[in-house]
């Protein structure tokens, strides 16, 4: 008995040292979110924000970063905005990046862009990402350990971001059948974990009062009508708006030619800049998010548009 | 699932032990099969099949080797004198054919398995022209750990031919001693009377062992995640462009894979053996501070035990005792002297122990090139001791002077590190070539002009690696003197005992290489 109760205490100890080196650690993550690297960059950068100024999160993998640009839609919109996708983001990851943002953040609303939905990386692979994520979640020190090792190397240099945006000019066509999107009764299957995780999510939403909106890029690699079908049919089921913007292309005025940075898997940021322009019409049209153009919490923002705009007219 | 996945020490480890817990102690060892077999199907999949199969066939085999001794028994007690020779000859021949069988058909399905394609690509590339049927290379999946529980299957056999141990009479039995998960992937390759008693017995759980075992499994998580994953971006990229740097960095290269192929298969056998220590279950050491080695014989005593005992066992014992080195040592010594005859007897026995080390390792010809090369040197060994105890004699130089000790010690080094350069080289050729452009390309410029800090390390990483091999090797000098080290931490006062727990769980948590800006590095000899 008198084992047991020692091992207890030096349990609860681990846990008291670890809950403190992670306090400890996320302070110095925020500060030097510059030397955080990969797949943390995103949960230390959205962390660094001013608490309270994002109202709208956009959530899911690279299509979510590389089609809705938060400048240009401050410029024109004047809502605050903020990519917090991932390269390959799983649904694992998108909950814990949006119940990080959540923690400093109070968003209307949540733009979810669904390829992440279609991600299966398999039972084992679900099962280490269902315990790594909560547990660098609670314990941050898991995904920010690696931050000791600026005291040697040094600060990392910070990119230039635009609230997790990035200009991305390359310019590479794709040649491929415009008419991508041929209509069929045929669905996809959304795995069973999206399914546990979207409800996670869904239900993260609605306790932080934001609105959970899904959204297809368009992307002639990753989108078919076999998937818009499946998406319609989930979003119908759960009671979500869901605009496929693989529909109208035509109408945001995507030109494959120009507008892909690689070969229509991702656009560039002249599609990026059109899809933005369509989404803050319809965000406008469909939803009161607010213009904190004329706010003073928010003007820093248009410092770093002003930068942005500049950086613009130097690549493109 | 590795074994220093979160879901292996998160979810699989704690499952089982609360299962083995739970249930009746008889009930135990059936639990630690089912979580083997689980383990096994996570990683192998439907090739568990093959794992099943040997298990079947190697009890069966087991069974007839005791039936048949229990027959040769039952003949001998009802048979004259004169009839007890010849039956006793009959049994041994058809027990001998029945191990010969079981024998075969592993080996076959291995060589099939693992040297097929190296055959064709090598028949091809030698005879592809005269051959009237062409062969093709065939797309064939190998099951994780073969290797090992091939061995481990041969042994058994053959410990059941000698008369060793008795057939164990229950399959499930069988099946956990070749399938202990453990040690399915990586070994150690036990010997059934290693670990058959503590493996059957279903102690219940308690403290001791499972601090004893999780502390291990921490060290080897400190070996292979803080050291070896660092040093294999380094490696990595020396070896995979060895055109492009000078022979320094190709010697440091060397230098750094010994140490990350030590420090990851050590630390997975920490893992390993501290698993089995949870559960009470004692498995072979592997490793025994292998650079304190005075000679490339010494360093296989000290370097994967386990497979070196099984050769020895298996292989260089029984054809020491073959009738052809018998009569071998009986010509040599009344033709040829007392020398030549122990050469030549080394020469005959140690060979096919060192040709089937190389092979074992894989099929390539640089595997075949190491094992040569150990047998070359350590037969040089043999053959020049004569020579280097007069020596010793004539300048009257102690053979347990420390510095010859250390001139020693830095001669091993120097083989081993010229031996894993071949061993990791991406083929023999490549390997030749870069051990010549050692000493043709040697420019001492790569010290300073930053070559060896551009090998994807930064200077962070490199402290790591530094420290961490300090600390490994401090344990390891301690454990030379022979103090336990985890006996003599549990000696310690509270305090001291629990803040060293701590900062080794937390190194391995803050330290390892893990994350973004790393991989997962797959563990090395689970490829084998």
């Amino acid at each position: 008995m008198k084992k047991k109760k020692r091992i207890i205490l030096f349990l609860l100890i681990f846990v008291l040292l670890m809950g403190t080196c992670s306090a400890g650690i996320q302070i110095v993550a925020k500060n030097i979110n510059g030397s955080v690297s990969g797949r943390s960059r995103v949960f230390a950068s959205v962390s660094a924000e001013k608490k309270h100024t994002i109202d709208l999160l956009v959530a899911g993998d690279s299509e979510s970063y590389t089609s809705v640009s938060p400048m240009d839609l401050w410029d024109k919109t004047g809502i605050a905005a903020y990519d917090c996708g991932q390269p390959g983001q799983r649904i694992q990851e998108t909950y814990y990046v949006l119940k990080t943002a959540f923690r400093t953040q109070s968003p209307k609303m949540v733009l979810l862009e669904t390829n992440t939905m279609f991600r299966d990386p398999g039972f084992l692979k679900n099962l280490q990402m269902s315990l790594t994520e909560p547990l660098s979640y609670y314990f941050p020190i898991f995904k920010f350990h690696n931050a000791w090792k600026a005291l040697f190397d040094g600060p990392g240099i910070l990119q230039n971001a635009y609230k997790g945006f990035e200009i991305r000019n390359k310019v590479v066509s794709y040649e491929g059948d415009e008419e991508y999107m041929k209509e069929t009764k045929d669905k996809t299957d959304i795995p069973e974990v999206v399914r546990i995780y979207m409800e996670k999510i869904r239900n993260l939403c609605r306790k932080n009062g934001a609105e959970l909106v899904l959204m297809s890029a368009p992307s002639p690699k990753n989108y078919d009508y076999k998937k818009h079908n499946a998406l319609e049919e989930y979003a119908k089921e759960k009671d979500l708006p869901y605009i496929d913007l693989n529909l109208k292309y035509r109408d945001i005025g995507i030109d494959w030619k120009k507008d892909s940075y690689d070969k229509g898997d991702h656009l560039n940021i002249l599609g990026a800049r059109k899809v933005t322009d369509y989404m803050g019409k319809y965000l406008q049209d469909n939803y009161g998010l607010p213009d904190r153009r004329g706010d003073d919490g928010w003007k820093d923002w248009h410092e770093l548009a002003r930068q942005y705009f500049e950086e613009l007219k130097k690549k493109i | 699932m590795t074994y220093e996945s979160l879901v292996y020490g998160f979810v699989f480890l704690p499952l089982c032990l609360a299962a083995y817990q739970i249930v009746p102690q008889r009930w135990r060892r059936r639990v630690l099969l089912v979580f083997s077999y689980l383990f096994f199907w996570l990683i192998s999949r439907n090739l568990i099949v093959y794992l099943l199969g040997t298990t079947v066939f190697v009890h069966c085999i087991g069974i007839w080797l005791e039936w048949l001794k229990s027959e040769q028994k039952t003949e001998l007690a009802s048979a004259d004198r004169s009839e007890k020779k010849k039956i006793k000859g009959i049994y041994q021949q058809k027990s001998r054919r029945v191990l010969a069988f079981g024998v075969l058909a592993l080996l076959g399905i291995l060589a099939y398995l693992k040297y097929y394609n190296f055959f064709v690509s090598n028949v091809t590339g030698i005879l592809g022209n005269v051959l009237p049927f062409t062969l093709e290379q065939k797309k064939i999946l190998m099951p994780i750990g073969i290797s090992f529980y091939t061995l481990q299957a041969i042994g058994y056999m053959a410990d059941v031919y000698w008369g060793k141990i008795r057939a164990e009479g229950k399959l499930e039995k069988t099946a956990l001693f070749l399938a202990f998960f453990p040690q399915i992937m990586e070994g150690p390759i036990c010997r059934y009377s290693d670990t058959s008693d503590t493996l059957y017995e279903g102690r219940p759980l308690n403290m001791d062992n499972l601090t004893s075992g999780y502390i291990r499994i921490f060290w080897g998580l400190f070996k292979k995640k803080v050291i070896a994953d660092r040093l294999a971006i380094a490696v990595g990229m020396i070896f995979s462009n060895y055109t492009s740097y000078s022979g320094v960095v190709i010697a440091a290269g060397a230098i750094a894979y010994t140490i990350q192929l030590y420090m990851e298969f050590s630390g997975c056998m920490d893992i390993i053996i501290g698993s089995g220590e949870l559960f009470g279950i004692r498995l072979p050491e592997n490793f025994r501070q292998p650079f304190c080695a005075q000679s490339a014989a010494e360093f296989w005593r000290r370097w994967h035990i386990s497979l070196g005992t099984w050769f020895k066992t298996y292989i260089f014992y029984p054809v020491s005792m073959s009738s052809p080195v018998k009569k071998w040592n009986q010509y040599g010594r009344k033709h040829l002297g007392k020398y030549i005859t122990m050469l030549g007897t080394s020469a005959i026995a140690l060979f096919p122990v060192w040709i089937c080390n190389g092979l074992w390792h894989g099929a390539r010809w640089s595997y075949i090139f190491y094992g040569m090369y150990y047998f070359t040197l350590i037969l040089l060994g043999i053959a020049v001791e004569p020579v280097r105890d007069r020596i010793l004699n004539t300048f009257h130089i102690s053979d347990q002077s420390v510095w010859l000790k250390f001139v020693r010690i830095a001669k091993t080094w120097v083989i081993i590190f010229a031996g894993e350069l071949f061993f990791r080289a991406d083929g023999l050729r490549a390997g030749i070539s870069m051990f010549r452009s050692i000493f043709t390309d040697f420019d001492l410029n790569a010290l300073t002009d930053g070559s060896l800090f551009n090998l994807g390390l930064g200077r962070a990483d490199m402290i790591a690696i530094a420290v961490g091999c300090v600390v490994v090797a401090v344990v390891g000098s301690v454990k030379e003197r022979g103090t336990d080290v985890r006996k003599s931490l549990f000696r310690r006062p509270v305090f001291v005992r629990w803040a060293l727990c701590y900062a080794l769980m937390l190194a391995v948590i803050v330290v390892s290489a893990y994350g973004d800006g790393y991989q997962t590095i797959d563990m090395i000899y689970a490829g084998f």
